[in-house]
């Protein structure tokens, strides 16, 4: 699991130490007596439309083989297995020492935690504010972020090969024209969202 | 199947019978049995992860079965610091429902028989 350590990310640390990651993205929810509240600068709104956009063709269900199932729009025949690693991060297997369970579990969960996701993730997207307005979050729309922001980390994470903490230290260090340097800069963004938004819910 | 041409056959085909039903030893009964009337409970396992924040899976842990937030801080730590914890058990269709509620919120959960 990853923690909120404090880095300096080639930013000088202050006199507590505890300058860098934190203080590099805004607070951008805050809890009110209404609910929660968003703000999303200009940068921050823009990448994560980019984001939740490409997230939402990884959450195509996947196609329906046998042509009468199609055709009454039942699963009877179970999924395969997700090849993309970043999509299996998603979909995890709760069975994984027993391919007959797993299977029947693809088949009948698959196609719903799809749609869940998709749902939540176009649902912020029709609702992302612009640089100048203020989103005021019901409970289930709070939900809705958490989940997206949050699949949008695992993705990003599985893509850039984050498999320890240390690897993601490394990560921190690369050099600017790495071409990586930008999505680690869009990962700690999702990272801050996320932290925030849980802080602001508890 | 072929019906006995005459008795000679029938009687064959109860031997038949009889040899196949004592080729199952009290063994395997007994195991049969065992696999019916296992009530060990089903658990719902969460594994660490290098992407998920420690903040992000407390708080799921307290969302989704209500725990207090130091029972949730202690499942969050038992996470990450031993691989995995178990945070619910029960039937194993109430753990499939738990480990699928776990995967909408993105953690790494498996069922197993404990």
């Amino acid at each position: 699991m990853s923690s909120m350590r404090p880095q300096s990310w080639g930013i000088p640390l202050d006199g507590d130490g505890n300058v860098g990651f934190y203080y590099r993205f805004p607070d951008c929810f805050r809890r009110t007596a209404d609910g929660v509240e968003l703000r999303l600068p200009r940068w921050e709104g823009t990448i994560l439309a980019e984001l939740v956009r490409l997230i939402d063709g990884m959450l195509e269900p996947p196609p329906v083989d046998d042509p009468l199932e199609a055709l009454v729009g039942l699963r009877d025949t179970a999924p395969p297995p997700p090849e993309d690693p970043a999509l299996a991060r998603l979909l995890p297997d709760p069975y994984p020492e027993d391919p007959l369970a797993s299977g029947d579990f693809r088949r009948r969960r698959t196609d719903d935690a799809l749609a869940h996701k998709r749902a939540a993730a176009r649902r912020v997207l029709a609702t992302l504010p612009g640089p100048d307005e203020v989103l005021l979050l019901d409970e289930d729309a709070a939900q809705d972020w958490l989940t997206t922001l949050n699949d949008l980390r695992l993705v990003l994470g599985t893509r850039l090969g984050i498999t320890d903490d240390d690897y993601l230290d490394e990560l921190g260090e690369l050099p600017p024209d790495d071409r990586r340097a930008p999505f680690v800069e869009m990962y700690e963004l999702l990272t801050a969202l996320v932290d925030n938004l849980v802080r602001a819910l508890f | 199947m072929e019906l006995p041409p005459d008795g000679k056959a029938a009687a064959e085909c109860v031997t038949i019978g009889i040899v196949t039903a004592t080729t199952v030893s009290p063994a395997d009964v007994e195991e049969i049995d065992e696999e019916l009337s296992d009530d060990r409970p089903w658990v719902t396992v969460v594994w660490n992860d290098p992407i998920n924040l420690m903040s992000y899976v407390t708080y799921v842990f307290q969302k989704l079965f209500g725990y207090d937030k130091a029972t949730a801080r202690k499942l969050m730590l038992d996470v990450h610091h031993k691989g995995r914890a178990s945070v619910s058990n029960g039937t194993r269709d109430e753990m499939e429902r738990d480990a699928a509620r776990l995967h909408t919120y993105g953690l790494w959960a498996t069922v197993i028989q404990d």
